[in-house]
């Protein structure tokens, strides 16, 4: 593990009780980093509780939140659950997925854009509604997703994860 | 009331019974007949929950329940063959035929799944079955020894379970969550556990199955016999299942005492050997210094006329007993002494001494509510892997502080205290310990000392484990203890044998010194390493050997070497070819433990009988036959029974007094030979003081042999401390030559931090690389890394 | 009787209830006061308990008794405040913890001295990133005015209370699981028994409470347990904010007395339906309840109420779907939901879900048969009640409910190969934002 993280997995350690609770939060931000959830992560997440690597991925896998594999510098994150539903989310994602060339789950080629579809964000009063990197958008209409979208591009965040 | 606990009276389907509170119902109701269905519930492990189908109907509760988790209570009614119970059952069957590929007709599992028999009483009638399968992987390779079927596994997790409560490895997982939940490993690595043959015995549906069985045979079409592992000194209770005479596989038979229901894998898997073409399929006979093909007749008369002339000029010697059955080691003796009037005999053919505690013995169960474990010697995952899923349970599951004492740190999957000692300091170790308990002054003592002797002083009950190599620590050892039972501490010795059945041949008199029962003789023959000195120097004119291999695992390998090479007749008793059957003027081709019957002592002492499965070849005899035949040859033919109950009923008779002697009496010790001291490294160029080590998958007789082990095999290996090894620019996974007064081995280099700087762990009983060539008979030796030899290799280290 | 003021929301859209000077001026931490002043612990145990305050995470346990379960064995104990809000159209936790997170550190930090609590621990959605933030802050500021940590506003009572950020799993709001992920495990629900209660966090007695249940607790210590359980009905009363949404003009959180007719929180505080409209059916209780319709407006939304009408108050998200809706698609978003966030243990809810997601999918795009709408009228019998934890048991009562209610649009979508209300449903779409 470099000095950081274990600076970092000890002060999260601290916390707690008990090593172990700081794990996912550990996780998050090795993830806030690196993208992702990387191999090294897991292996350092296992040395810092006591835990076999395999406990650890399969602790990881289980969080939709902790991501195994790369995703983009922009996650967007619609949600697809019953009152954004009645209130066009249905609408926003097609026109998403067709803005992007996407379908759910997958990252456009250029490796920007993620896009997922994800259940209720509480925040069923301003349907339909996103997340852009863990950032709440409310009431977003398809016009005002390709004006989100044109901000998007012209910036360059340094996570699409943030873990605090 | 029963054991202190209270009793709870109940109703279950109209019977009322009672039972100890906290039972749970699906045993209570098993203790009257009535059949709980279960999956995920397995009584060896913590109730889960999981699978729903042991749902019941209890009067007063709104919902059904489960009942794997539901303790019994006062006056509680239960009814399990409600149209409720069936309703939800059927649900529950229903959910997981939903997806599950149906393919029983090619299922190794087919007729012993519980979902095909659960499905035909309690399912639901195909109707509705009609949704389109989803696919997940099949076939998937777990690893050496298990198939995955994802497709056929209902996620009850016994698996997963087995692999964190049992074993402690916790290395078998449940990756992503929901019906996309899958079972596996961390990045797809093998499940290398040496348990894993278990897990498709507890896997309630055919989704594990064993690599070495599948597509093998119907369970139906099986014949079992019972039998009792002899891969180790634990001596775990199987069966043996057969086809047309052909063994298929082997299956637990649970002795709680013994095993819990669990087998290793080696004993599990070490069969396929006898279906080798390097299976000795009859006797063989030495023609201009190769061996030929002879009859069972010619190879007796031959032997019987060489040993009867050695010993008429007392120039004869027997080695061997602790691969045979108890029966057979005690005909073995017999051969020495009444047949061929000579106490050269001894069973010891590695560096093991002593078999049994002289007192304290201990059982396996008593690990169980040990409070310290102390080891010394032993490597028990890999010697003893039954017993040690006891210790890990002692100190996983009940607090037992777990204690390794010796130079190295020993593999361990629970947490351990590892007390550094270097080889031949236990003894100095054991002696100050015992001073310091004997004057009540824990708190000093030097280095570990005061550590080790205040945790035994706090201890309510001690259990130590060796290996019966360091007589002086044996001895140091009983004094300690002595101090200890002094003041109420229950103590307990389990002698880890290096042969599976070295304490039956010890109690069955294969020791130069004491007959059958321990009983002593007042005279002493020859220990092994003097009958082999005698050999090497041209004294013993005829050595016989049954069921050992001293070439490998003798540690002073060149002494065996030399003794081999120079006596005039040796004769060997053995089911493949080994390094030490090289050298034989005759060798005899000897049947299995699966194709005799008999007894064999385990570690703690217990005698248990087990049953022939298979007939050997036809020209393959069993040591007592081929024992009693030698008899016969001699013109002794009384002496000696061929029937292993005949021999069985003789050596009871002599093996009671010691049985039934008070357990302060000590037994009675093999005489052993004067200690050698361990080489010191700085006699040699850049030395390194040489540790064997102990590996399940090691040896060099079935185990090498056995196309099932193979894929578990390691490479020899020496595992160098880092710094040792940057100083000899030795890298991870290259293979290196180790040189030493006796010889030179080639093996893989590793690097672990477990090995103590100055020394080098060597993979023991590796017929490719015999670690004998380098040791001395005090079981250690010096080598160095032949700078030449350090080449870059493919196979890295696993 | 008095018109209903607002409690837990007041001021909220006004006022900065962030800065700590605002919600101080507003009375804020005057109840910790006087609770850690005045009352012992068991005097804030039995005021709660007096006041009848429900759990509003769901459950709707009776609050003080909860509290009252813990053994009294020396361990050290603890309490989780359950802000994983999750449930499909609940979204009142989520503004708490934005708008005023003071309130609940004043809940917490007075419930926690009532249970003798050693440590909090806040467990918050991880899809909250801007409330942990300020939650965070909040925590920072009031630590600093000595209300969080040591001897609490010069009390010798001490508290340290641990945020801990959620990873995606909605099973993680049961409160079994909670703990799991707490403990840094797979959030899987734990077999019961043992319970929280006794073997909870580090198996150590434990609580777990709903934010807004917490941000009960000030109020009742500041006003009494008589004012509260005058509230409403009195087996359930005090303040209740629910979350309207669907098609209803003004959707939002609203904070009502408990007991409300359904009908009244639409028209007099969510704007009504939109003109021209007719209601079709109402989801009372987050996506985990059985519908209600129009013949049931007059229903009081409390815990008692909406359980004898076969469905439950539960966190309080109530989901109003007028003509336009497709209950087909909206059993669907459903049943997909819980599909996708079944932790997968026991078999009913893994299984089950994912065949039940299916049959529903399959309807859906017209391509459903007679048969799955059999198989689905009668899965509610063995797909619920007979799980490990209450998820699995949600799955089915908003279908059945409207399957019921509705079964010609069911069996038109198997006839018609599609849904009748398609066309019309573009035409909405428009209208959504
Ligand atoms: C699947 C599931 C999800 C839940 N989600 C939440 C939640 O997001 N927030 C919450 O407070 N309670 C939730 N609960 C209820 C909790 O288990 C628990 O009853 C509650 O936090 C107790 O607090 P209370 O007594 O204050 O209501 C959930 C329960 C289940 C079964
Ligand atoms: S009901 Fe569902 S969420 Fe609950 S334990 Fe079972 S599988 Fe998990
Ligand atoms: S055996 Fe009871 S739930 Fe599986």
């Amino acid at each position: 593990m470099s000095p950081e993280r274990r600076r970092k997995a000890e002060e999260l350690a601290a916390r707690y009780p008990r090593r172990q609770s700081a794990l996912i939060p550990f996780l998050q931000y090795c993830q806030e980093q690196d993208g992702f959830v990387t191999r090294q992560a897991i292996r350092d997440g296992a040395e810092m509780c006591g835990l076999t690597e395999a406990e650890v991925e399969s602790i990881a896998s289980f969080y939709t939140l902790l991501f195994r594999q790369s995703v983009g510098k922009h996650l967007i994150q619609v949600c697809r659950t019953l009152s954004c539903m009645l209130r066009g989310a249905g609408e926003l994602q097609e026109h998403i997925r067709r803005r992007l060339g996407v379908r759910n789950g997958e990252t456009t080629p250029d490796g920007l854009f993620t896009y997922e579809e994800v259940e209720c964000l509480a925040a069923c009063d301003r349907a339909p509604c996103l997340q852009h990197n863990l950032m709440f958008h409310y009431n977003v209409t398809p016009d005002e997703f390709d004006r989100l979208l044109e901000t998007w591009r012209a910036s360059r965040p340094a996570v699409s994860l943030p873990a605090e | 009331m029963t054991n202190g606990r209270r009793m709870v009276r109940l109703t279950i389907d109209g019977t009322s019974l009672e039972v100890p509170e906290g039972t749970l119902l699906v045993e209570a109701a098993k203790s009257i007949g009535v059949h709980i269905p279960v999956y995920c519930y397995h009584p060896k492990m913590d109730p889960a929950g999981l699978c729903r189908i042991c749902l019941v109907e209890i009067e007063k509760m709104p919902k059904l329940q489960i009942a794997c988790n539901t303790q019994v209570a006062e006056g509680m009614v239960v009814h399990t063959a409600s149209s409720r119970v069936a309703e939800g059952r059927r649900g529950v069957l229903e959910f997981l035929l939903l997806n599950h590929p149906l393919d029983c007709p090619i299922c190794d599992k087919g007729g012993e799944c519980d979902l095909q028999d659960f499905t035909l009483t309690y399912g639901p009638g195909a109707s509705r079955l009609t949704e389109p399968k989803l696919h997940k992987p099949k076939a998937v390779d777990l690893g050496p020894t298990i198939v995955l079927d994802e497709e056929r596994c209902i996620l009850c997790r016994r698996c997963t379970r087995f692999d964190n409560e049992i074993t402690h490895e916790r290395r078998l997982i449940v990756v992503e969550r929901g019906h996309r939940s899958l079972i596996g490993t961390a990045d797809g690595k093998p499940y290398t556990s040496y348990f894993s043959g278990n897990t498709t015995e507890i896997c309630p549906v055919g989704a594990l199955t064993s690599k070495a069985y599948r597509f093998r045979s119907r369970p139906w079409d099986l014949s079992h016999a019972d039998s009792v592992c002899t891969q180790c000194s634990v001596g775990c209770n199987y069966r043996i299942d057969s086809r047309f005479g052909r063994i298929m596989r082997t299956y637990t038979r649970e002795n709680p005492a013994v095993d819990d229901g669990w087998i290793c894998d080696r004993g599990r898997y070490t069969f396929n050997y006898l279906y080798e073409p390097s299976r000795l399929r009859q006797p063989l006979i030495a023609v201009d210094g190769e061996l030929k093909a002879a009859t069972f007749d010619e190879a007796i008369a031959l032997t019987a006329e060489k040993l009867g002339r050695a010993a008429q000029a007392r120039r004869v010697g027997i080695i061997g007993g602790g691969r045979l059955s108890d029966e057979e080691a005690f005909a073995l003796q017999l051969l020495a002494r009444d047949v061929l009037g000579s106490d050269n005999i001894d069973y010891r053919a590695s560096a093991q001494k002593y078999a049994s505690p002289p007192r304290y013995e201990a059982r396996l169960a008593d690990i169980d509510d040990a409070s310290l474990i102390l080891i010394f010697g032993a490597v028990t995952p890999e010697q003893a892997p039954i017993a040690d899923l006891r210790i890990r349970r002692a100190v996983a599951r009940r607090h037992a502080r777990l204690l390794f004492v010796g130079p190295f740190v020993p593999p361990a999957f629970v947490p351990s205290r590892h007390v550094p000692y270097a080889p031949g300091e236990i003894a100095p170790l054991m002696r100050a310990l015992a001073d310091v308990v004997h004057h009540g002054r824990e708190e000093q003592g030097e280095g570990f000392v005061a550590e080790i002797a205040q945790a035994l002083a706090q201890a309510e009950k001690i259990i130590a484990i060796h290996n019966g190599r360091d007589p002086q620590a044996v001895e140091a050892l009983d004094a300690l203890l002595d101090r200890l039972a002094q003041y109420d501490h229950p103590v307990g010795v389990l002698v880890v044998g290096a042969a599976g059945n070295a304490r039956g041949a010890e109690a069955a008199g294969c020791v130069p010194n004491l007959g059958p029962g321990y009983a002593p003789l007042g005279r002493t023959g020859m220990t092994t390493a003097r009958m082999l000195d005698a050999a090497a120097r041209g004294e013993i004119d005829a050595l016989f050997i049954a069921g050992a291999n001293p070439a490998l695992t003798f540690p002073d390998g060149a002494l065996v070497r030399r003794a081999l090479e120079r006596v005039e007749f040796l004769a060997v008793s053995e089911q493949v070819m080994t390094e030490t059957a090289a050298y034989a003027d005759v060798v005899f081709a000897a049947a299995s433990f699966a194709e005799k019957s008999g007894h064999v002592t385990n570690l703690e002492g217990r005698q248990q009988p087990f049953h022939q499965a298979v007939e050997p070849p036809v020209q393959v005899a069993t040591d007592a036959q081929i024992l009693a035949a030698l008899a016969h040859a001699l013109g002794k033919p009384w002496v000696i029974s061929a029937e292993p109950a005949v021999l069985f009923s003789q050596l009871e008779k002599m093996q009671r007094p010691a049985r039934t002697r008070s357990s302060r009496d000590p037994l009675p010790r093999p005489c052993v030979d004067d200690p050698v001291p361990v080489p010191d490294p700085a006699s040699w160029p850049d030395g390194l003081t040489v540790i064997p080590i102990p590996h399940l998958y090691a040896g060099g007789g079935a185990a090498a042999h056995d196309p099932g082990l193979a894929p578990m095999r390691p490479q020899p290996f020496a595992v160098f401390h880092p710094q040792d090894a940057q100083q000899r620019g030795v890298a991870d996974g290259t293979r290196v030559r180790l040189r030493g007064p006796g010889g030179e081995i080639e093996v893989q280099a590793r690097t672990g931090d477990h090995v103590p700087p100055g020394s080098v762990l060597v993979l023991a009983d590796m017929p490719e690389a015999p670690v004998n060539k380098l040791t001395n008979a005090s079981g250690y030796g010096v080598a160095c890394v032949d700078a030449a030899t350090v080449t870059a290799s493919q196979e890295l280290s696993a | 009787m008095a018109p209903f003021e607002p409690v837990l929301t007041r001021g909220l859209g006004r006022l900065d209830l962030t800065d700590l000077s605002v919600y101080e001026a507003q009375g804020g931490f005057g109840a910790l006061r006087k609770a850690l002043r005045d009352m012992t612990p068991e005097a804030v145990v039995n005021e709660v308990s007096a006041s009848n305050l429900r759990g509003r995470g769901g459950a709707g346990f009776p609050t003080g008794r909860k509290w009252s379960f813990l053994p009294n064995d020396g361990r050290p104990r603890y309490l989780v405040c359950n802000c994983d809000e999750a449930e499909p159209g609940t979204f009142k936790d989520h503004m708490l913890l934005e708008q005023t997170p003071f309130q609940i550190i004043e809940g917490l930090v007075i419930s926690a001295y009532a249970i003798r609590a050693e440590r909090a621990f806040m467990y918050i959605r991880g899809e909250f990133l801007e409330g942990y933030r300020i939650f965070r802050r909040a925590l920072e500021t009031a630590r600093e005015r000595g209300y969080v940590g040591p001897r609490i506003a010069g009390s010798d009572f001490s508290l340290d209370i641990v945020v801990h950020r959620g990873a995606g799993a909605y099973i993680c709001g049961e409160e079994t699981a909670m703990l799991e992920s707490i403990e840094g495990k797979r959030g899987e629900p734990r077999l019961k028994p043992p319970f929280p209660a006794n073997a909870g966090l580090y198996g150590m007695p434990t609580v777990v409470n709903n934010v807004e249940t917490l941000c009960c607790v000030p109020h009742i210590v500041e006003r009494g347990a008589q004012w509260f359980s005058s509230i409403g009905p009195p087996k359930c009363p005090g303040p209740k904010i629910i979350s309207v949404s669907g098609h209803v003009r003004k959707p939002g959180n609203y904070e009502v007395p408990m007991g409300i007719p359904a009908g009244q929180l639409i028209e007099e505080y969510a704007g009504g339906l939109e003109p021209g409209r007719r209601l079709k059916a109402i989801q009372p209780g987050g996506g985990s309840s059985a519908a209600i319709f129009e013949e049931d407006l007059d229903t009081g939304l409390d815990f008692d109420s909406l359980a004898a009408k076969g469905t439950m108050l539960g966190s309080g998200g109530f989901v109003v779907m007028d003509d336009r809706t497709c209950l087909v698609r909206a059993a669907l978003t459903l049943v997909r939901f819980f599909e996708h966030e079944s932790c997968g243990q026991c078999t009913p809810c893994r299984e089950g879900g994912q065949w039940v997601a299916r049959m529903v999918g399959r309807l859906e795009a017209g391509e459903g048969s007679n048969a799955d709408l059999a198989i689905l009228r009668t899965l509610n019998r063995t797909l619920t009640g007979t799980n490990l934890c209450p998820l699995g048991d949600s799955i089915m009562p908003f279908l059945s409910s409207v399957l019921r209610r509705f079964p010609e649009e069911f069996e038109t979508h198997v006839t018609q190969a599609g849904c009748p209300l398609a066309a019309e449903q573009a035409v909405a779409a428009g209208a959504g934002a």
